[in-house]
């Protein structure tokens, strides 16, 4: 029954604790983006949520470079890039991979942080241009060259070729795009070869932190008149995405608390029917102390402090049950953040505490109501 | 000092009433010695309890030194229970996992005293009964006549005016048992003590001042009031 309750708490700490690191891990992944993103996306949404959605029954207009090209001209931002996403087989020197194809321009490298481990990003230049070159991951260099230099080589993306202009620092993953494994080409000659009319989305860097909201108005405004007066186009904001993650986070974490503090009130019953158990087996004990003249009072405070003690000291248990956990997941997943949220500490201390109270009245009370009588002769 | 008048006391035993006690009239003076007497389910126990304030009758009254105790709250009975009343029972009801010097101080730990007072108090009692050596041990580690007489240092260490013994040789073998009968009444003899002793046993409750004997809840006999 102790185990129960050493159980139930350690489950709320760990797992409120895995719900905080998911949104302290979250933030900080947004964080590495760079805070002053925004997206647009062709198509209008009825939330800030993340991506585009069809009007019904209206084709949304599609998002151009010269589109991106407008946007740029406004001072409120200091880079866009347009960018096209697929998927292409790349291949070289008899060896090929499917991976995941990024059209951009130079600009993208600034707003995505992104450092090259060799040679040089896409270059500036007219972006309705193919300049011919292509930069790629470090993953993908390794299973396409192996040991031999990549740099200069000529690699067959799709139908289209193009030369190795630079390999992408080692990152990870930085929101749906992992890194290591793509391809960037111009946008143009991704559109040819994706054979699409219109970009996926333009991102943007706003000026400063201040100015995104200027911004993203700005950038609505220039759309809506290139765009015949419609507004088809979704701005998400990197704040509102992370808002909206923290959100989700949020009441995913205290459901999933919810659901930990579940087992804390079958602890409570457990530690009732324990009670109950010890109550039947001292009621001679019980009957002598009213015998000697203990008031019910008295047995009442006797049973409730026990209750309380054992739910203590179970939760104390589940405590260190809990620190233990989460060395031990460190110990396997160190890239988590684990966070030690202390209100989750103090809440399932309080409820321990409650659990012992509420749970341990019912055996303390009749334990108070025997009747010492009955109780003398039980033995 | 007590005085109970028409007491009843009805217990409810399935879809019956059975009635223990019926129409008990007693007065008892303070110092008195008494027995109380009879079959198996004559009602001499509950009679007992009901003196003893572990029970409370059905109808009736009693008053404990002029006071009416009958409609007493619990806390209040407790009180007097802790400080006035004294009990010794057939099965002796020591709590197993405490010392014999524990055992006997309990009343006093229910009465708030501090532990300087209380260990002075319990080594007095339990000298007075011949223990000192065995205040360390369990009951376990006790005769049953050791037992009972730790039993009875915790009846006396808070210093009450009545003794109630049901039943106080019931456990005993006849060395033992004779041996607690000479403590109790030595200890009325010399504190003054009212004592009341509830047997089945004539030689025992032919051994009191006065002996009650009851029958089917009614007091049949009530002789040598001294």
């Amino acid at each position: 029954m102790l185990l129960a309750m050493s159980i139930g708490v350690a489950a709320v700490v760990v797992l409120t604790s895995l719900g905080e690191s998911a949104r302290t891990y979250v933030s900080d992944e947004f964080s590495s983006l760079g805070t002053h993103l925004i997206v647009v996306s062709p198509g209008r949404t009825e939330t800030s949520g993340v991506g585009p959605s069809m009007f019904a029954g209206d084709t949304p207009r599609d998002l151009t470079i010269s589109d991106a090209l407008a946007i740029a001209r406004s001072p409120l931002l200091t880079d866009v890039a347009p960018m096209v996403m697929g998927q292409a087989p790349v291949s070289w020197g008899g060896r090929e991979r499917d991976a995941p194809l990024v059209g951009a321009t130079a600009t993208l490298r600034r707003i995505r942080h992104w450092s090259l481990a060799q040679g040089r990003f896409l270059p500036d230049g007219d972006p309705e241009r193919d300049s011919g070159v292509c930069v790629i991951g470090a993953k993908l260099r390794r299973e396409l060259f192996g040991a031999t230099r990549a740099l200069g080589e000529w690699l067959k993306v799709g139908d289209r070729r193009c030369r190795v202009t630079g390999i992408l620092a080692d990152e990870g993953r930085s929101i749906g795009l992992d890194v290591e494994e793509i391809v960037v080409m111009p946008v143009a000659g991704a559109l040819a070869l994706l054979n699409r009319p219109s970009l996926n989305r333009i991102v943007a860097s706003a000026s400063s932190h201040r100015q995104i909201d200027r911004a993203s108005t700005e950038i609505r405004r220039i759309l809506k008149e290139r765009h015949q007066g419609e507004e088809d186009v979704t701005i998400v904001t990197q704040d509102a995405l992370l808002a909206t993650f923290d959100r989700i986070l949020v009441a995913l974490t205290y459901t999933v608390g919810g659901i930990a503090g579940i087992s804390l009130i079958v602890a409570g019953i457990l530690i009732m029917n324990v009670m109950l158990v010890s109550v039947s087996q001292r009621t001679a004990e019980i009957g002598l102390l009213k015998a000697l003249g203990a008031p019910r009072e008295e047995i009442l405070r006797l049973f409730l402090v026990e209750a309380t003690a054992l739910s203590l000291a179970g939760a104390l248990a589940g405590l260190a049950l809990g620190v233990s956990a989460r060395l031990a997941i460190l110990h396997f997943y160190p890239v988590l953040p684990l966070t030690w949220p202390i209100w989750a500490i103090v809440a399932a201390l309080i409820t321990a505490l409650v659990v012992g109270l509420v749970f341990g009245m019912i055996p303390a009370r009749r334990a108070a109501e025997l009747d010492p009588v009955a109780a003398l002769s039980h033995h | 000092m007590i005085e109970l008048r028409g007491i009843e006391r009805d217990f409810v035993v399935g879809d019956q009433i059975v009635r223990a006690l019926r129409e008990v009239d007693l007065e008892i003076h303070e110092g008195e010695y008494l027995s109380l007497m009879g079959p198996s389910g004559s009602g001499k126990s509950t009679l007992m309890h009901i003196l003893g304030l572990l029970d409370r009758p059905t109808g009736g009254t009693y008053l404990l030194s002029g006071r009416e105790v009958t409609d007493l709250d619990d806390a209040a009975q407790a009180a007097i229970r802790r400080t006035r009343i004294g009990f010794v029972f057939q099965f002796f009801h020591l709590v197993p996992y405490l010392t014999a010097a524990e055992n006997a101080e309990l009343p006093l730990v229910l009465s708030g005293v501090d532990p300087a007072e209380r260990r002075a108090r319990v080594a007095e009692s339990l000298a007075s009964l011949g223990l000192s050596d065995r205040s360390g041990h369990r009951p376990d580690q006790l005769s049953g006549g050791q037992r009972q007489r730790v039993a009875i240092a915790r009846a006396m260490v808070a210093a009450p005016s009545v003794l109630l013994a049901d039943e106080p040789t019931g456990n005993l073998d006849q060395s033992s048992g004779s041996e607690v009968i000479h403590l109790i009444e030595d200890l009325h003899a010399s504190r003054g003590l009212t004592l009341v002793v509830v047997t089945h046993d004539p030689e025992v409750g032919g051994r009191a001042q006065r002996q009650i004997h009851m029958i089917d809840g009614r007091i049949r006999e009530d002789g040598g009031a001294a």
